[in-house]
Formats: C-alpha cells, structure tokens, sequence
C-alpha cells in the first residue's frame, strides 16, 4: 500500500467577535471568480478547496471527502426560522442547501470533478472520520486523487451560536475550512496512516508497532501519553479561536514549520477513551 | 473473501413494523398513500405521505427513538453478533435529515414560552445522533455519519464494505433513518415536488413523489451468516449538471452503473432485476430512464420501492435495499400494478407480478441532491 501524498494543503481561519466577514471578496480572490447565489458555508469550502489547489487543477476523477462539526446553520437556521416562527416555507434553494452534501457539489463544480464526493460526521472524530475514508480509497485505489476538507461557520448572534458548539461566554470562535489534496501518486509530503482506536491500549500498541524516532517525531494529542517516547509536542491550538474541525488544520500547520523528514502524530479523542490517529511526514 | 456479507437486518416503514411485515406487504403492490396537514402561519399545508405503520405521529421529540430503536435491536438480534463483538463494530449512519424533526419539536415549544427564541440550540452536531445511537447500543468502533441526500445510506454501505475488505473493521452496523419533519416536507413542497396520486416512476402519468419515512438497519460482516447476500461492487460519482436533477441526457447515471458494475467484475447480462431510484419527477425518471437504456441492450426486470414506502431520502439507500433483498431470498420479485405497466415516454416498465427469481446479482440505483450519484451491485448466488 502506498502512501497518500499531499499535493496539496491551505485554508481559511478567521475570528470573529462582531460583524462578520464579508466572504464574497476572499471567494473571488481565492476562486479568481465570484460565485452567485451561495452563502457562508458554501464560501468557506470553496475558499479552502481554492487556497489549497493553489491555482492547479486536480483531475477530474478527483474525489471530495467533506466534514463540517453542524453543516450549514445559516440556511437551516433561516428555514426553520421561516418555517416556525414566521409562517413562511422555504425557499428552494434554500432547502436544497440544507443537505450539507451541497457544499460537496459546489466544490465539485467549481474545480470539474466527477469522483466520489462524501459529507462525512463524526462528533468529535469528523475530520478524522473523512480522511480515514479517503485514504482508504487512495491505498486500495478506489480514487487516485483526493481534496478532504472542513467548513464550519458562524452565525450571529455569537453568544448564542458560542453556546450551541458548547464554549463558555466571550470565548474566541472562528470560522474555518481546511483542505488536504492527497494524491495516490507522487513525492513528498504524506499523510502515512489514518486509524480508529476502541481502547487506549489498542492505540498504545500502534504507535509502539510503528517505531517512530522520538528526534524526528512530534506528537499532537490532547491528553497524556506518556507511556510513549514521544516527548516533542506540537500544539497548534495554542491561542486559537474554537471552530468544530479543528484538527483539519494540523497537517497545514505542521507543514508550514516542518523539517524534511519530521513527521507528525496526531491524536484525538473522545469522552468515552476512543481513539483516532493519523500521521503526516514532511 | 472479505465483504459486507448481511448477517441480520430491521425494518420499519409505512408497510409494516419489522422485515417479515414488509415482505408480506410487498405481493399485494403499492399501498395508497396518506396525507399530513401541516401548520404553516395561520393555515395548514397537506402533504402527501406515507408514515411509519403503527406509529403515529405524535410526541414528535421522542418518535425518532421509538421508530429507531426497535429497528437496531431487531438487526442486531438476527445478526448473532456476540456482544464482544458489538462492541467493536463500527457504526455508519446514513441519513439526509438526521434529527431535524427533534430539534423543529424543541423549537416549536420553545417558541411557545419565548417568541424571541432562537432554534438548534441543542442537537447540532452531525455526528450527535450517530454517537448517541453508538453510545446506547454499546458499540465503540468508529461511526460515521454520511449525509449525502438520498445516496446516504447506500453509501454508507459501501464505506462499510470498503473497511470489512480492507481488514480495518470485522462488522459494522449500518443504519438508514428519515423521520418525517417539517423542512422536508415543506421543501419539497416549495420546489411542487410532491405528488397527491401517489409514486409512478417512469410512467407517463407521473407527477412527482411522496413524503416517505423509514428506519432501517443492517449489521454486515466479513464472513457469510445465513443470507447469502452481501455487497459484491459500488460506485458513487458527483454529477455537476445542477444541484437538484442529474443530467437528463443519462450519462452521468450511465456511468455511476458502469463503474458499479464493474467493480463487481460483471457485465449487465449478469443481472437479474434492477432496482431504479425511481422519484417520479420528470427530470430525474428521464435522466434514468436514458441512463439505463444507455448501459442495458436488454433491460432485465425493473423494480421501483418507492411506490411501496414513499421517498424516504437518506434511508432509501438501505430500507429499498431491504425489500429487494427480502424479496429476492423469498424468489420474488415486487410487483406494481399498473404503474409504467407497458413502456410509456420514457420506454421503461416496471415488473407487474410477483414473479419468481432466481440467485444472482442485482443492480440497485440511488441518486441524491447535490448531483450524488450511487449504483450497488449485491448477490445471493
């Protein structure tokens, strides 16, 4: 089996406190082209999709594996608001983009792609749970190229929307999208492993099986684990603004700082001591 | 080999509570649907539809539970999975509105105390209702939700079946759910989708679909159980021609069957019955309708769930899956009565008795906004 090369990587981490970013503007710089008729969350997945291709064209075969911490609650929040509280029914559109499988579509659209094209959740695990799939399909060659990304978005009133993600009052919150372009061919980058873990012994034996050097090897994890010799930390969420698919941003982040040859562990958990692992090598 | 071989399965739709119920439904044709009134303002909006049996539709914020559960236990229990083996199993749930039909119930009250009240304050992460699900069933492999519209539940089979080949998983539970609400129903009313006569797929008569519901779940495993059925090929594609209709010239739906059938390492004389998507929308039947003709010189018995349960979205993938394999394990066939009985404008008929069937590949076709596009290939032989 081969590795999933990164062809690819960028995204989109913005702030916000007060009114909120107009999108439009950052759609055409990184798209080169304005995009009629979508909203927030649309926008977000193209821009990160966009700074992530970096101006290059994947194959049209190129397959989409998207995740988002809720989906689109601009327009879920507006239909349901209509619906509900003032009597009206949705518009079309906006129904249809209740699915959060439109954004998938968006992206395909903008960049020609026919692959496959998944919106993927898992609370707590949602990028974890898309890019375990998509490189999946890479190594057994089901896809020879892969764009895995997030979009999570904001929508005001932010006291209100902070207390849906479950953060504490005045807490940072962001919008966000994050992209990999994994490709089954090439040099560079990879991301190695992809994995879920039922115990933390399960996870403990993996990493002890794979035999990373401790010099060469950071580790991303939100809890200790110390049982392991991997003492360099990388922490890439120190001082950021909370978004749901945080941990989409770390193979970018890594990559911005690594050495060649370094590579990174990342670890995320659950409240229940499930696992899951994936690692980027620079 | 390692495949997604179907251990044990439980139904629930408007047939009948339970898979014997639905089987024994199906020789009798398509029922007639229902209609819902639904509050809008100051007036009411009938839909049609056709609800879960046995459960009406009331106490809304706990229905989905009391539709769900049953299902999952009834899989579970005819699986023979041990409990250890549970407990590792992963979990892939497909489903287009997930719990929207909680969070509208929770909405809906709170707009009663507070009319300044804002919605989806509790329920919103996609992958909630997955984990609860997990959670209360005991299961702590990975799960994921797959919300890829009316494909999510036919795709979340061939991400399980992808990770049983690769050795990653040795069972998973796979779970179709769509429980009727409100954004639904009405969106599908805002886009004049919906059709009061009840589902005629590629019938000159057809005008659209009917508000299904459908709980469905299926535990899959890598070595045979007593059904011989199991995924043998799949393929999913995006079409970019629109959001809400594939291509009507066919070929984005030729292609997804082409792919699917020869992951399957078969051609299209291979396939006994094929079971088409069937919305009974114009756009969509045409689009299929030229897609099949595409891909079959002879086109073998066609057969169209949705007449018999409604479109029930994200679960159609799995519940429509379910009645043709039960079907198929009895030696039959569903039949529908005068529905596309003879080739209409579209030059597609349905199966019209219930007629016997041998072992042998199925083609069954899912399509879903967002141009999501997804053909399985099953066997039994």
């Amino acid at each position: 089996m081969t590795d999933a090369r990164i062809a690819g990587h960028g995204g989109y981490l913005q702030e916000e406190s007060g009114d909120l970013t107009d999108l439009k503007p950052v759609v055409k710089e990184a798209t080169g082209q304005a995009v009629r008729r979508i909203g927030r969350f649309i926008s977000l997945a193209l821009i990160g999709a966009a700074r992530c291709l970096g101006g290059q064209t994947p194959p049209p075969e190129t397959a989409v594996y998207f995740t988002t911490g809720s989906g689109d609650f601009e327009v879920t929040v507006e239909v349901i608001e209509h619906l509900f509280r003032d009597g009206f029914p949705p518009k079309p559109l906006s129904f249809i983009n209740t699915v959060s499988n439109a954004a998938c579509f968006y992206v395909a659209k903008q960049f020609g792609l026919s692959g496959r094209s998944s919106c993927l959740g898992s609370k707590g695990f949602g990028f974890e749970a898309a890019l375990q799939l998509a490189v999946l399909d890479l190594k057994t060659g089901v896809v020879k190229s892969a764009l895995v990304g997030s979009a999570d978005i904001v929508i005001p009133p932010l006291d209100a929307h902070r207390k849906r993600l479950g953060q504490p009052p005045g807490a940072p919150i962001a919008e966000a999208a994050h992209w990999l372009w994994l490709t089954a061919d090439g040099e560079g980058p990879a991301v190695e492993a992809a994995r879920f873990f039922t115990t933390r012994a399960d996870l403990l034996a993996w990493i002890a099986a794979q035999d990373f050097d401790p010099e060469t090897t950071l580790l991303a994890a939100p809890v200790d684990l110390a049982e392991t010799s991997l003492t360099r930390r990388f922490d890439y969420l120190m001082g950021q603004p909370y978004h749901d698919s945080g941990s989409a941003r770390a193979a970018g982040a890594f990559l911005a700082e690594a050495a060649p040859g370094e590579r990174l562990v990342h670890i995320a958990s659950d409240d229940e001591g499930r696992y899951a692992a994936f690692t980027v090598r620079a | 080999m390692r495949r997604a071989w179907f251990l044990g399965a439980g139904l629930h739709t408007t047939l009948g509570r339970g898979l014997p119920a639905n089987l024994a439904a199906l020789p009798a044709g398509p029922p007639e649907p229902g209609f819902t009134d639904v509050p809008l303002g100051e007036g009411v909006e009938r839909t049609p539809t056709m609800l879960l049996a046995d459960l009406p539709l009331e106490d809304v914020g706990t229905r989905l539970w009391r539709a769900l559960e049953p299902v999952v236990e009834e899989a579970i229990a005819a699986s023979g999975l041990t409990p250890a083996e549970l407990e590792r199993a992963a979990l892939f749930l497909g489903s287009s509105s997930l719990d929207v039909s909680v969070s509208e119930a929770a909405y809906a009250q709170d707009l009663l105390v507070d009319p300044d009240a804002r919605p989806l304050m509790a329920n919103v992460a996609m992958g909630g209702l997955a984990d609860t699900l997990r959670r209360r069933f005991g299961l702590r492999g990975p799960d994921f939700t797959v919300n890829t519209a009316c494909t999510s539940s036919a795709n979340a089979l061939i991400y399980a079946d992808a990770m049983i080949a690769e050795g990653l998983i040795d069972h998973a539970l796979i779970v179709g759910l769509e429980i009727f609400n409100v954004i639904t129903a009405l969106g599908f009313q805002s886009l004049a989708l919906l059709a009061p006569n009840g589902m005629r797929p590629f019938d000159p008569a057809r005008a659209g679909l009917v508000l299904g519901e459908a709980a469905a779940a299926l535990v899959v495993g890598a070595a045979p159980g007593p059904s011989r059925f199991r995924l043998i090929g799949g393929a999913n594609l995006c079409d970019t021609h629109a959001v809400s209709a594939a291509n009507p010239d066919g070929t984005t739906v030729a292609a997804v069957m082409r792919q699917a059938l020869a992951d399957a390492g078969l051609t299209t004389s291979d396939i006994l019955a094929v079971k088409a998507h069937g919305t009974a929308s114009l756009l969509n039947d045409e689009a299929e309708a030229a897609g099949i003709q595409q891909v079959f010189d002879d086109i073998p018995p066609l057969l169209a769930m949705k007449p018999f349960i409604g479109h029930t979205f994200g679960a159609c993938g799995l519940a429509e899956l379910l009645l043709v394999c039960a079907a198929a394990e009895a030696g039959r066939l569903p039949p529908h009565p005068g529905i596309s009985a003879t080739p209409g404008d579209l030059g597609l008929a349905l199966n019209q008795t219930w007629a016997p069937v041998g072992r042998g590949a199925f083609l069954l076709n899912y399509f879903g906004f967002g141009g999501n596009n997804t053909s399985l290939v099953l066997a039994n032989d």
